[in-house]
């Protein structure tokens, strides 16, 4: 359904203070259509204020904030390149959902016939008469999302789109915001939790006191920033200690456990013949890497040193 | 015209907006009506000289305007409070147009909110002057009708000057406040003021100039069109702050 040409957000040296705090601090940085963006920093990072001058919502102390080259307010049809959510609660409690997004599309020069199809598309066609004041904060959400899509955009920004849902909206957002970049557009999407974007995004912006730490895919930050080890377990953990040091291998013992033990820079093929080849029983040989809520909280704990 | 569309399901959608409307005209001719049954106690003794049946009919006005300003403060400050401002200036991030936009929708609505409560407030005053006996305004006189279009044209103006002190103040009570204050605390206290500044403010305040061109009596000082004129630039000068402010300021 989706046919405008591909956009790209692009920060350009922002930057922002309100008077001697500075919550973005020199972010460059561009954000591609077909694939989802995950924009990930603790809170206090500067995204929600970087996603704001995308918007421009807030005027950057200086710098620029693009969207396909542009300011905002310098595109022809706004609604049509962006569309956004940045608070699923900034929404009038007492008009009614369908009342609501007929306002927002109108706005857009949209049509009124985009409103039952948007609602549908979110799940809220049956509640399109009820006030938005009366839905949860789920229902909220799915409000907000419909907003941001109702003038069918190149990109959509949202900002932590997954809190408030229960498990089922969570799922139904990952596989939305999936198809919404699958179709060509722009995805960008904050959060301050690593899992959501393990799951979700493909490429990772992450922040931290407002300067940025990471731009890179996310294959390519666990490739580069967490370390492999293969774990295994044994009845005789003294035996096989001592075959893989025979073999070079650095091993240690897990501390926790009283028959399992780590080994770093190998593989679950090596250890495995390693263990064959003197003759030591194993119940469990598995590969693990750091998890990558490890690597983001040494990422921003450093940093906070730093500061 | 879309946007004009927009700002008009909004309007139209919020049931505040029609409380508003029906609250200028019911409180309009029932402060009105008051004011005349206050004569009616004791009409038989002398009537003031300069008597003036028509201005006596708008003076319900005085609490009107307050919840007319409030109609049109509150396109912004409920988007504000709700949040909402953030969704609509995504959509339009043009402020200045959306300005232009509120101040348009909101002036359709109060025109009309005012012809109403205008119509009613000296309809339904004339017939209780008439009742009791007293002198009624005379329709044809152009004094009479000059007042009664000065009329439609305050409320009218206090409503654009709501919507400018919405978008100043970002919140329901700092724009009612400053209503309050604009419209009756000066008027009220200037008269004590000493010297000069008393005959200033007596006189050019723009609601106290505004609030003169819907009567027909000529007490010196601004009257009649001349007044409403001080009400319309002082409401220019408000929008026109509104729209640096919304510039200047992050949303």
């Amino acid at each position: 359904m989706h046919s405008s040409n591909p956009v790209i957000l692009q920060a350009h040296s922002l930057v922002k203070r309100y008077g001697r705090l500075t919550a973005v601090d020199g972010l460059s940085f561009a954000v591609r259509p077909g694939v989802v963006t995950g924009f990930l920093g603790p809170n206090g990072a500067g995204k929600s204020t970087t996603l704001r001058m995308f918007l421009g919502l807030d005027r950057p102390t200086s710098g620029a904030a693009t969207v396909g080259g542009l300011r905002l307010a310098e595109t022809p049809h706004p609604m049509r390149v962006v569309g956004a959510m940045l608070d699923a609660r900034a929404v009038h409690p007492r008009r009614t959902a369908g009342d609501h997004l007929a306002a927002v599309a109108r706005a857009g020069g949209v049509a009124r016939s985009r409103v039952a199809p948007t609602l549908e598309l979110v799940g809220l066609g049956a509640v399109a008469d009820r006030r938005a004041g009366d839905f949860s904060l789920g229902m909220k959400q799915r409000l907000g999302i419909a907003t941001a899509l109702i003038g069918d955009p190149s990109v959509v920004i949202f900002d932590e789109p997954l809190n408030g849902l229960d498990p089922e909206g969570i799922r139904w957002a990952r596989s939305l915001m999936r198809d919404l970049a699958a179709e060509g557009r722009t995805v960008l999407f904050s959060s301050h939790l690593m899992g959501e974007m393990e799951l979700t995004a493909d490429h990772l912006v992450v922040v931290h006191h407002g300067r940025l730490l990471a731009d890179q895919s996310l294959s390519a930050f666990i490739t580069e920033r967490t370390t492999a080890h293969v774990r295994a377990r044994t009845p005789d953990r003294p035996g096989l200690l001592q075959a893989l040091s025979r073999a070079g291998v650095h091993a240690a013992p897990d501390a926790s456990s009283t028959d399992a033990l780590d080994v770093l820079g190998s593989t679950t093929d090596h250890v495995g013949r390693v263990a064959a080849g003197a003759g030591v029983e194993l119940s469990e040989l598995s590969s693990a890497r750091d998890s990558l809520e490890d690597v983001f909280l040494t990422m921003t704990s450093t940093q906070k040193e730093a500061a | 015209m879309d946007l004009l569309a927009s700002e008009w399901i909004k309007a139209r959608s919020i049931r505040t907006t029609w409380l508003l409307v029906a609250g200028t005209v019911v409180v309009t001719v029932v402060v009105s009506l008051l004011g005349i049954s206050g004569l009616l106690a004791d009409w038989r003794a002398d009537l003031p000289a300069d008597f003036d049946p028509t201005g006596i009919s708008f003076k319900g006005v005085l609490v009107g305007q307050i919840l007319v300003a409030t109609l049109g403060a509150q396109t912004f400050t409920s988007e504000y409070a709700t949040g909402q401002i953030v969704t609509s200036l995504t959509v339009a991030p043009r402020r200045a147009v959306l300005l232009a936009t509120k101040l348009a929708v909101t002036a359709l609505v109060a025109l009309a909110t005012a012809v109403v409560t205008v119509a009613c407030s000296f309809g339904a005053s004339q017939a209780a002057l008439a009742a009791a006996g007293l002198p009624t305004a005379d329709l044809p006189d152009a004094g009479t009708v000059r007042a009664i279009l000065c009329a439609v044209g305050y409320l009218v103006l206090t409503a654009v000057l709501g919507v400018a002190l919405g978008a100043i103040t970002r919140s329901s009570s700092g724009a009612l406040a400053v209503v309050v204050t604009v419209a009756l605390l000066v008027p009220a206290l200037a008269p004590g003021l000493p010297g000069l500044v008393g005959d200033l403010a007596g006189t050019y305040w723009p609601t106290t100039a505004g609030q003169a061109s819907y009567t027909t009596a000529g007490a010196g000082g601004v009257t009649g069109s001349a007044g409403l004129a001080v009400m319309a630039v002082f409401t220019l000068w408000t929008t026109l702050a509104a729209h640096v402010t919304l510039r200047a300021r992050d949303a």
